[in-house]
């Protein structure tokens, strides 16, 4: 059978994830915090019909050989960490990591996640937590009589009592991994650490290469919906031309089998 | 007799080899760094039409060589995504020894060390790159002649190499690199090229001039098949009358 069947098909399947990729990119152009995925692909194998320099007589090389790839893979997906557009909200619980680094999030289970979505809420005991009420690590409990609060630069968060005394509550601390794109997705705007993205390191927002916190402020998500629609028609067409060709194989084929009638 | 069927069947052979490569030129239309092929085989057979004396069976060229011409920039923003302007290539380090590629998007691995997307390290003018630890990648910054740097201080310089004449002697090694099977050829250090930062190289595959190849073998295919359909019947007719 015509190997360029099958090589075709890569080539489909290749496309098909590309527009999967760029499908969830842009079904996350308003999450708080989300980071694009971008998909890479490598050429597979080849079938090496006759070897580039191979001596064809006393000193002669032929220039070139003759190979025959099958097709495509997709490779990995990168997440792509640079800064989403920074939105003023004006809400004190609200914040934004300008620079790299992660918030830390304890799940219900002890294991800690990690996430730049900065939503963050009061539970009822008045503990931080996340939008979806996961608590922050390490944790901050703001007392009952607090009239006010604030997040400065370097995570410290304080109160004010009705009496108009400050206080300080505790400290949010950022962390950062020597490969950040080696993080695993688990939803929920949620990372967990892999081989791949090394061990956090835990530091004060604004040293060490860690970004600094922004109180009142949202990071929006990095999708850029003109890069994403023009991805998505070269994917589409590519997905067709690839059809094409599996297209073109069939018809040679039929011409083959036609001859024996 | 037989000779001009035998002819014919090397060269529905060849149009079927270069289907499977203008293919495998469109599979990988989004793959970043990659060369398309060109076969002209096709197109030899089409400019032979005029000249049938020139065509001897059994003495068919076929070669795929790779097609080297620059890709378009894509801009990613990545940081980490490097794009050759001019010609060049990275290297990566392997067991086997060196492989050169196109395709400039890189990670940082848990050492620290520049790697590319499966992970093989990237080689640096003084062996592999390692990012300090303080440094985050959205610091990197690379200079048009690939010295990397990070708020001012020096993290290395990208190895790229170039093989100037000897560059049609390599040959695909699959994960968008090349190899050098002639270990007499070192590749040079070139300063003729320009590295972007935050863009990749798109493939240089033309889906338009594929298509037209693919419309072009797959005609020239039909009509090779007509002419055994013919050679047939003309046998048949030819045995029939011999046969009264």
């Amino acid at each position: 059978m015509l190997k360029a069947f099958s090589t075709a098909a890569t080539g489909m399947a290749g496309q098909q994830m590309m527009v999967d990729n760029i499908a969830n990119n842009l079904a996350n152009i308003n999450t708080t915090g989300f980071k694009r995925s971008q998909i890479n692909f490598q050429d597979l194998l080849y079938l090496k019909m006759s070897h580039a320099g191979a001596e064809v007589a006393s000193g002669v090389n032929t220039p070139t050989g003759l190979e025959i790839g099958s097709g495509v893979r997709a490779s990995s997906t990168t997440k792509v960490f640079t800064v989403g557009e920074l939105e003023n909200t004006g809400r004190p619980l609200d914040i934004a990591i300008a620079g790299d680094g992660f918030l830390q999030v304890t799940m219900p289970n002890g294991e800690i996640r990690y996430t730049r979505d900065g939503s963050l809420q009061v539970n009822a005991n008045g503990q931080l937590v996340t939008a979806s009420g996961y608590s922050i690590e390490p944790a901050i409990t703001l007392p009952t009589d607090a009239a006010a609060m604030d997040i400065g630069k370097d995570g410290t968060v304080s109160v004010t009592d009705a009496s108009g005394t400050q206080s300080s509550v505790g400290n949010l601390q950022l962390v950062r991994f020597p490969n950040s794109a080696g993080l695993s997705s688990e939803g929920d705007n949620l990372y967990s650490q892999t081989e791949a993205s090394g061990t956090a390191v835990t530091g004060t927002p604004g040293e060490g290469g860690i970004g600094t916190i922004q109180s009142g402020m949202l990071e929006k998500s990095n999708v850029q919906m003109v890069t994403e629609l023009v991805s998505l028609i070269t994917a589409e067409r590519a997905y067709e031309i690839n059809s094409r060709a599996i297209q073109a194989g069939d018809k040679m084929l039929q011409t083959a089998t036609t001859l024996g009638r | 007799m037989t000779e001009p069927i035998s002819q014919i069947s090397t060269s529905i052979d060849a149009l079927t080899q270069e289907l499977e490569i203008i293919t495998h030129n469109l599979a990988n239309a989004s793959t970043s760094g990659f060369k398309r092929r060109c076969n002209a085989f096709s197109k030899v057979l089409d400019a032979q039409n005029g000249a049938p004396d020139t065509f001897s069976p059994g003495k068919i060229e076929l070669e795929s060589a790779l097609d080297f011409s620059q890709g378009s920039p894509v801009q990613t923003g990545r940081p980490l995504d490097f794009t050759l302007m001019g010609k060049g290539f990275f290297v990566v380090e392997t067991p086997e020894g060196p492989l050169y590629t196109r395709n400039g998007s890189f990670e940082v691995n848990t050492n620290g060390q520049i790697v590319d997307s499966t992970g093989r390290t990237v080689s640096g003018e003084a062996g592999p790159i390692t990012v300090p630890p303080a440094v985050s990648t959205s610091e990197i910054q690379v200079s048009p002649d690939g010295r990397l740097s990070a708020n001012g201080t020096k993290i290395g310089k990208l190895q790229v190499v170039d093989f100037q004449e000897n560059e049609g002697k390599l040959v695909s090694a699959g994960e968008n690199c090349y190899l050098m099977p002639d270990k007499t050829i070192q590749p040079a250090a070139t300063d003729k090229i320009v590295i972007k930062q935050g863009f990749q190289e798109a493939s240089n595959v033309k889906i338009v001039d594929e298509l037209v190849d693919m419309i072009m073998v797959t005609r020239l295919y039909e009509a090779n098949m007509r002419y055994v359909s013919a050679q047939r019947e003309n046998s048949t007719s030819l045995n029939s009358v011999a046969m009264g």
